[in-house]
Order: structure tokens, then sequence, then C-alpha cells
């Protein structure tokens, strides 16, 4: 069900965005980040959904909270001339990994156990049939 | 929390996020750079292409103007004797100083490095200073043309005027404050014969030069056409 809506939200999202003007080039640097971030939240939103511990609130201000501090620290690094924006893209996607190891770790445990199940009920079966 | 819910907050994530995605690769494909070091370089490359038209719009406006000068000169002095005679002065000093585009007879030499001269072909002795095409030959090349009384000179374009220097600056060479580099086509307007043969005798300049390997070739032309020196003589300590 997630992952349906995703892709749906996606696809739709690409068609609107092939359609609508680009942004200028000077603030291309700014949209990246920001994605780099929404990325990292949806990331954190699968997973937390998986723990069953989502909260929507605290969905909804991380994405934008994230984002938008993502593009400040961008700005001041440009003010600076430091590169701070490497900082956000190092934290956001090793956060990334992490969340994908969990949701990789979620869904293999699953199969595994039922495959447990599937094996401990032919047990019981041929079992029964001995009798 | 309901699951249905989630699931739409998360599509309407998922497609704010691939809008941006989209335009951000849309936006990317626009520019020429792969990639932008900074964003002061970007503007820094804008300002650049729009000075480089304003001076060639500029260019254009100072060509068209001498045009109309010409014209006008000539419209003015067309009855009068004393005026046309002025007239024909002022454009044989400024043929002589360089200030018009000329054609006529004369030769186009054409010299060239060394092809073959790396550190490995050339003997142990021997530097390879020598095979290149050195700011002193080119100045005796032109010393030779005018011994040989060439009217008009230019190297690579550059025309040789009265305050023309000829300098080397590390691997290229200076001409009236321009970098110009081998191969060197240098362009002479006088009598053919007499020049070829001032830069060609046994002995002659060229010959030095050929036997380091550096490659020569004369032309002789019946029109020869010669560029106007580009920039601007000064008078101000003159009296």
């Amino acid at each position: 069900m997630i992952f349906i809506a995703i892709i749906i939200g996606c696809i739709i999202g690409a068609l609107i965005g092939i359609n609508i003007p680009t942004i200028p080039y000077t603030y291309s640097g700014y949209l990246a980040i920001a994605i780099i971030a929404a990325l990292d939240s949806v990331f954190g939103g699968i997973t937390s959904t998986l723990k069953r511990n989502f909260d929507m609130k605290i969905f909804i201000s991380g994405f934008f909270v994230n984002a938008i501090l993502a593009i400040a620290l961008t700005y001041l690094g440009e003010k600076l001339n430091v590169d701070i924006y490497l900082a956000a893209v190092i934290v956001f996607v090793g956060r990334m990994f992490n969340n994908l190891g969990t949701i990789r770790r979620y869904y293999v445990e699953k199969l595994t156990s039922k495959k447990i199940i599937a094996k401990a009920e032919a047990t019981i079966k041929q079992a029964n049939e001995e009798k | 929390m309901n699951r249905n819910k989630i699931s739409i907050i998360l599509g309407i994530v998922c497609l704010i996020l691939s809008i941006a995605i989209v335009v951000q690769i849309k936006t990317i494909k626009g520019t020429s750079s792969t990639v932008a070091k900074s964003f002061s370089e970007d503007s820094l490359r804008d300002e650049v292409l729009k000075w480089k038209e304003k001076y060639d719009n500029e260019t254009r406006n100072v060509e068209n103007a001498e045009k109309e000068l010409i014209k006008i000169r000539e419209e003015i002095t067309k009855n009068d004797t004393t005026a046309s005679s002025k007239e024909e002065e002022i454009t044989l000093n400024n043929n002589l100083l360089g200030f018009t585009n000329l054609e006529g007879k004369g030769i186009e030499l054409t010299v060239k490095d060394d092809p073959n001269a790396t550190r490995e072909t050339i003997s142990v002795v021997d530097d390879i200073s020598n095979h290149i095409v050195h700011d002193g030959d080119l100045r005796r090349i032109v010393n030779e043309l005018k011994n040989a009384g060439a009217e008009a000179i230019s190297i690579n374009d550059q025309r040789i005027v009265t305050t023309t220097a000829i300098t080397c600056i590390g691997n290229v060479i200076k001409i009236n404050d321009e970098k110009v580099s081998s191969p060197f086509v240098i362009k002479a307007i006088g009598f053919p014969e007499r020049l070829e043969t001032a830069l060609n005798r046994g002995g002659g300049y060229l010959d030095w030069l050929n036997d380091d390997g550096i490659v020569t070739s004369i032309r002789k032309l019946d029109n020869v056409k010669i560029t106007k020196y580009t920039g601007v003589i000064s008078s101000k300590y003159m009296k």
C-alpha cells in the first residue's frame, strides 16, 4: 500500500515536473541539497512506518526543517567560502543508508520467519499423518 | 495511525520530491557546463560574454565611422586641388604609419619550429633551444626585409609599425602587446624577387635557421593582404 502510493506519487510528480518551467541556474545548488534532505525524510518515513512508530507531526516538520536548514547551511557556506553543503550531504546520505538497512532487515526477517513457520507446519502435518 | 493516511502523506511527499528532481535535471541540462565549481564562477562567465558582445559592437561602430570619414573626405576634396593633394598626403602617411589595410605585390614567409626535435632525437651536445624560433630570429628577419625595401610587414597579422617591439615572454613571443606563436606567417609588401633573394641567399639568415631544422617556406604573391595596426600610438612627450 505504502509503496504503491510512493510509486504513484513519483510518476505524477515527474509528469508535473516535465511540464513546469526550470529554475534559474544559480539556485539549482540549493534545490539539489533540498532534494537530498527530502529523500532522507522519505526513507525515514518508510522506516518508522515499518517500526510502527510513525508520527505525522515529526515527519512533516522533519521534511521541511531538514530541507530549510540544509539550504541555509549551503547559503552560509557560499558566503564563507566553505563547502558546508558537503557535510549536509554526508549526514543525509549516511542516514539514508541506515534507514535502507533497517527496511531491508525488516523484509528479510519477515521472509525468513515465513519460511520457518511453513516448515514447522509441514512437520506437524507429517506427525499427525504418522499417528 | 491509520496506514492509509500514512500512504497518502508519503505519496504527497514523493510527488514534491520527484517534481524537484525533474526540475533540477532539466535545469542542469539547460546549462552548457557540466559542473560549476561555485556560484560566482557562473556570474563571471555571464559577465565575460556580455562584455565581449559590447566590445564587438563597438569595434563594428568604429569601422563604420572610419569608412564614413573616408567617404566624406573624398567628397569634400573632389573639386579642390590643394585639398586633394593634402588628402593624398594623409592617406600616404596613414599607410606608412600602419593605420590602414594594405594590398600589394610581395612575399609570404612561413617559419615553423623544428617538428622532429625532441630530447631524444637531438645529439647530446646540441641544445633543444636552437630548434625553436626565437624573438631574435623574427627581429633579424624583419630587419632583413626592411633592408630589402619592404614597405609594410606583418607577423601573424600583427602589423610592424614604428612603436612595435618583438620580445620573448616565456614560451610565446609578444608583438604589439599581443601573444603570437609558431608557425609564424610573415607577410611583406615590396618587390617580391628582391625580398626573396634577401632572405634566401646563401649564408643568409634563413640558411642559419634551416641548419637548425627550422622549417621555412617563401611564396611570392601578386596580392599580399596586410591588416592594419589596431593599437594606439601615443604622443605624450613629443614636442
